[in-house]
């Protein structure tokens, strides 16, 4: 909790949420480094440093009760937490990325937007 | 609903944060082999595939605190810490941490020992459903605000009001002659009577078969039904539940179990607790005063009413309707009722009417060991405060590392607050030592064969009282240190071990504390022998009698069911065959016996002294009376002042006589002789009695009141059932309690005896065993406080000492003599303690008039009081300044510079 100076992983943080929920939804239950594998895949090494921030984010969600997780063999067969989307979850996930595409929407549509527009 | 949920995971997740924090690191732990293991895949070695993975994880010891951060309450973990590093820092000091928890345990223990007096006295709530709607509804007159009601009343009341949802009565717990089976000799049991709606009313459920029905309290003398006590029950006949529909005898006569109460109902009184309970129909087997008629006479007045307010009516709306009552009752009944009220009390206008005086002993206590927890805090916050002074470095520390202001304070405090719970638990158990010695005084305090049990306990009111005064004073000792310290000076408290800013704000602050606990010490002192003086005057004043040599035996001829001729016949070839035996000097029967007052039924004697122009509002007045044989005066060396006492020759058949006491001859002849003058009894149309003696007064109920007004009538002329035989012996009377009894057998095989002991035991027991009870409280208190205030005295003073050594040690070096440097350090510890005994003074002076207030009836200043306790607070406290004053008069100078 130190540097206050604004990078891309501190831009990414809010959104992590998110993107665990759509993970979860998409590959089923993983364990943790499992997710941060996946996000890092598709973000492109956005997410490379500070992995460890993942898991504070994924025990806020377990305590929102949007995931669930519980003790499972990883595949070097070692006990592993693993996380699960809850049904709450899911409509968690509905609403956010509802949210996220307007938001979206609305700020690509600023980004298009010409001088002669202003005027 | 997220926020909530939330919530009580984090809770959760406290609880179990042990586990989470093993989860947490398994997790982390699995999380860098996974990625080492890829990290090897990709072709590094296997030192950098973990030293990457390290990297790429990020900080763990940061995320960890973010984690935990998410997951439980800080503020809830930072107390934990606190406690934690209280408890060290603590323990560090043991003998320090030990005395003090030693000193709030005496002050908090001693409040809540008396605390739970007062609890029962005043708080406890009646042992009923909804108690706080029962009310005592009680009549008033000249004499008193707190007189009962007659039966006839009663009925009236309980008919012709509507404001109670249930009027009740009950007639006082009187001693029963009971017998569980007709062959076995009667033994004294405590009997209430009550009205057949008492239990309904009240809400009791019987635990066994049930209460009264209210026909059974409708004919007189028709329903002979029991209800037994939980306590009876449980220990006369072991908790057996066949006892319902058996017969037991009561007075002789047999009456049929049809129920026991529930253990959650001892009954309404606050020390007695009634054996059974019989309707007020049956009140002829247990009247006491076979010349009355219980159930018609109005002015009969021997029940205690309790309603029930209906729900809706308010307490005001009640008084209104009893003052209209008690106004038509006046006017249907002018000879009865003309100046008599009715008032209705709460039960905490009750327990704390003002001619009671037990709850007024257990607010004295209360507020006196108030004042030791005073002195025990004051003495906690000084020792703090020296204590915060050597610790000023660590402080220091602290707060250059960046502790805050706020959690510093909070540090500290919590200190205090563990130092409060460690006094408040030890305090809980000297409160339960306490209250365990009040019961075992019971036998003591209770001389007699009625069901009474000192009431005082540690309950839950007790408890979260002791927990509330035990904050209350953590924070009273800690605040002040607490604050001081969290104000150190950075750059000083860091340059040296012990910062030295004798501020004078600072200093003051501890004086303060010294004063306080010097003048409340002597308050508490004062307080003391002021008790016990007061005992003391009270008892040597009028109770002039001789007490030894004297045997006392009662009897009750109603418990064998005489008839009134048998009593007289009993009576006579008794005291004739006591006065016979060897070794008795004199031998005499009284109704009841001087200072005896738990153990008789004390008549007052309505008249009016003839020819005397009586007040418009009232027909009689009253006075307590006795009726006694012809050897009473003798026997109990009662001195008669003028004419004569009564003489054999008194019988039922010659002119009617009395003897009065000298108070009472003043009182109503205050300028002329009361030899020769008439009274006539019940009002100024009652029968003619002279007065032929004057006898001098003496304290006749107990020792503590005024003597009062007082009117001796032979027995002869007024005969009584209940008689106690009193036998002046040679010497020691006990020998003669065999002889007595062998009589009593042969008179009757199965006539009980009843109190059976030597006249000065029952004195000592009513009139210096009790109060020696309240002495030894209250002198316990004084001298706790005296010895704290000593070691606060002492310690604050050698603190000083030890502060200034090398001042000292520079006058000393510079020329000063040992003697000023003695008289430096004396007059300052002389000067606080004249400040704390002036203060003292005041505040002695100001419990002495609450105490002759509330307790002694007296006025006027006790100057020898003051003169024992002043010099005796003034030589010990003294002493505990000179002994630290003289070392520092033997300080060596060249040790002293050296000293730091």
């Amino acid at each position: 909790m130190s540097a206050p100076s604004k990078t891309k992983a501190d831009v990414l943080q809010g959104t992590l949420a998110l993107m665990v929920l759509k993970t979860l939804d998409v590959l089923g239950p993983l364990h943790g480094y499992g997710i941060a594998r996946r996000i890092e895949q598709i973000s492109g090494d956005l997410l490379a440093v500070n992995q460890g921030t993942l898991y504070p984010v994924l025990l806020k969600l377990e305590q929102e009760g949007a995931i669930s997780s519980e003790w499972g063999a990883s595949e070097n067969n070692r006990r592993a937490r693993f996380y699960q989307l809850t049904r709450a979850g899911r409509k968690q996930l509905e609403t956010e990325s509802q949210d996220w595409q307007q938001t979206a929407t609305i700020i690509a549509r600023f980004f298009q937007l010409k001088k002669e527009d202003w005027t | 609903m997220k926020s909530l949920r939330r919530f009580f995971s984090r809770l959760f997740s406290f609880a179990t944060r042990r586990v989470q924090e093993d989860r947490l690191r398994e997790e982390i732990a699995e999380h860098i082999v996974l990625q080492t293991s890829d990290n090897i895949r990709a072709g590094m070695s296997r030192f950098e595939a973990r030293r990457q993975a390290l990297i790429k994880f990020g900080g763990v010891e940061s995320m960890k605190e973010e984690h935990r951060a998410e997951r439980g309450f800080i503020l809830l973990e930072n107390l934990l810490q606190d406690i934690r590093f209280a408890m060290r820092s603590l323990s560090r000091t043991s003998g320090l941490t030990a005395f003090v928890v030693l000193m709030l345990a005496l002050g908090l223990g001693m409040t809540a020992g008396t605390f739970s007096m007062l609890d029962a006295l005043i708080f406890r709530p009646y042992p009923v459903p909804n108690s706080s709607g029962v009310l005592t509804l009680v009549s008033t007159s000249h004499d008193s605000g707190y007189e009962w009601f007659s039966y006839r009343e009663y009925l009236d009341l309980r008919d012709k009001t509507s404001s109670f949802s249930g009027v009740t009565a009950n007639a006082d717990m009187q001693a029963v002659g009971f017998a569980a089976d007709p062959s076995a000799t009667p033994r004294v049991k405590g009997g209430m009577m009550v009205s057949g709606n008492y239990f309904r009313v009240l809400g009791v459920e019987p635990h066994l078969g049930r209460s009264f029905r209210e026909d059974e309290d409708l004919v007189p003398g028709r329903n002979p039904v029991v209800v037994l006590g939980p306590d009876f029950w449980m220990h006369e006949f072991a908790g057996d539940p066949s006892i319902l529909g058996k017969t037991v005898r009561l007075n002789g006569v047999e009456f049929t179990v049809i129920g026991v109460a529930p253990e959650t109902f001892p009954g309404m009184l606050i020390f007695g607790h009634p054996d059974f309970y019989m309707p007020l129909a049956m009140a002829r087997v247990f009247s006491t005063n076979p010349q009355k008629s219980f159930f018609e006479n109005r002015d009969d007045r021997e029940v205690l009413v309790r309603a029930r307010l209906k729900p809706g009516i308010t307490l005001q709306q009640a008084r209104n309707e009893l003052d209209v009552f008690a106004a038509n009752l006046a006017r249907d009944y002018p000879q009865f009722n003309r100046d008599r009220g009715a008032a209705i009390h709460t039960q905490f206008e009750m327990r704390t009417r003002g001619d009671d005086v037990n709850w007024k002993f257990g607010v004295i206590f209360v507020v006196l060991s108030l004042s030791v927890l005073l002195v025990a805090c004051t003495n906690v916050a000084g020792l703090l405060l020296s204590r915060a002074r050597t610790r000023t470095r660590e402080v220091a520390v602290r707060l250059a590392i960046g502790a805050g202001r706020l959690r510093l304070v909070r540090l500290l405090l919590t200190e205090s607050l563990i130092l409060a719970s460690f006094g408040g638990l030890v305090g809980v158990a000297i409160a339960y030592a306490i209250t365990a010695w009040f019961q075992s005084q019971q036998s003591v305090i209770f001389m007699t064969d009625l069901p009474f049990a000192i009431p005082f306990r540690v309950n839950t009111r007790v408890l979260i009282a002791s927990l509330a005064l035990s904050v209350v004073s953590a924070v009273v000792c800690g605040l002040v240190p607490a604050l001081q310290s969290s104000r150190t000076d950075l750059v000083n408290g860091l340059k040296s071990t012990e910062a030295d800013l004798p501020s004078r704000k600072r200093f003051w602050g501890r004086n303060a504390l010294v004063v306080a606990q010097v003048s409340t010490s002597l308050m508490l002192l004062t307080a003391s022998f002021l008790m016990f003086r007061g005992f003391q005057h009270s008892v040597l004043d009028g109770t002039g009698f001789a007490k030894n040599h004297l045997l006392m035996v009662s009897f009750d001829p109603r418990l064998m069911q005489y008839n009134p001729s048998q009593t007289k016949q009993f009576y006579k070839q008794l005291i004739d065959r006591v006065r016979q035996t060897p070794g008795a000097r004199s031998a005499t029967l009284t109704q009841n016996v001087p200072l005896g007052a738990d153990f008789f039924d004390w008549d007052v004697l309505a008249f009016a002294p003839d020819g005397f122009q009586m007040p418009p509002d009232r027909d009689h007045f009253t006075s307590m009376m006795d009726a006694a044989d012809e050897a009473y005066f003798e026997t109990m060396s009662i001195p008669i002042v003028r004419g004569r006492g009564f003489l054999a020759s008194d019988t039922a058949d010659t002119p009617r006589i009395a003897v009065v006491n000298e108070q009472f001859a003043k009182h109503y002849w205050p300028s002329s002789d009361a030899l020769g003058q008439h009274i006539r009894l019940d009002n100024s149309a009652g029968p003619l009695v002279e007065i032929v003696g004057v006898a001098q007064t003496i304290k006749v109920q107990d020792a503590f009141g005024k003597s009062s007004d007082f009117v001796y009538l032979p027995v002869a002329q007024h005969p009584r059932d209940r008689m106690t035989l009193l036998v002046r012996s040679e010497r020691d009377p006990l020998p003669l309690l065999q002889p007595v009894k062998d009589l009593v057998h042969t008179l009757d095989p199965n006539m009980p005896v009843l109190h059976t002991m030597t006249y000065e035991d029952l004195y000592l027991n009513q009139t210096v065993r009790g109060p020696g009870i309240a002495i030894k409280l209250v002198a316990a208190m004084g001298i706790v406080g005296l010895l704290m205030a000593v070691a606060g005295l002492y310690g604050v003073i050698a603190f000083n000492v030890s502060r200034r050594t090398r001042e000292f040690g520079i006058r000393i070096a510079i020329g000063a003599s040992s003697s000023d440097v003695l008289r430096l350090v004396l007059g300052k510890g002389i000067l606080l303690v004249a400040v704390g005994v002036v203060i003292g003074l005041v505040m002695g002076l100001a419990v002495e008039r609450m105490m002759n207030a509330m307790l002694f009836n007296s006025g006027g200043v006790d100057y020898l009081a003051y003169a024992v306790v002043l010099p005796a607070l003034f030589t010990v406290t003294v002493l505990a300044v000179y002994v630290p004053a003289r070392r520092a008069s033997r300080i060596a100078p060249t040790q002293a510079l050296r000293y730091e």
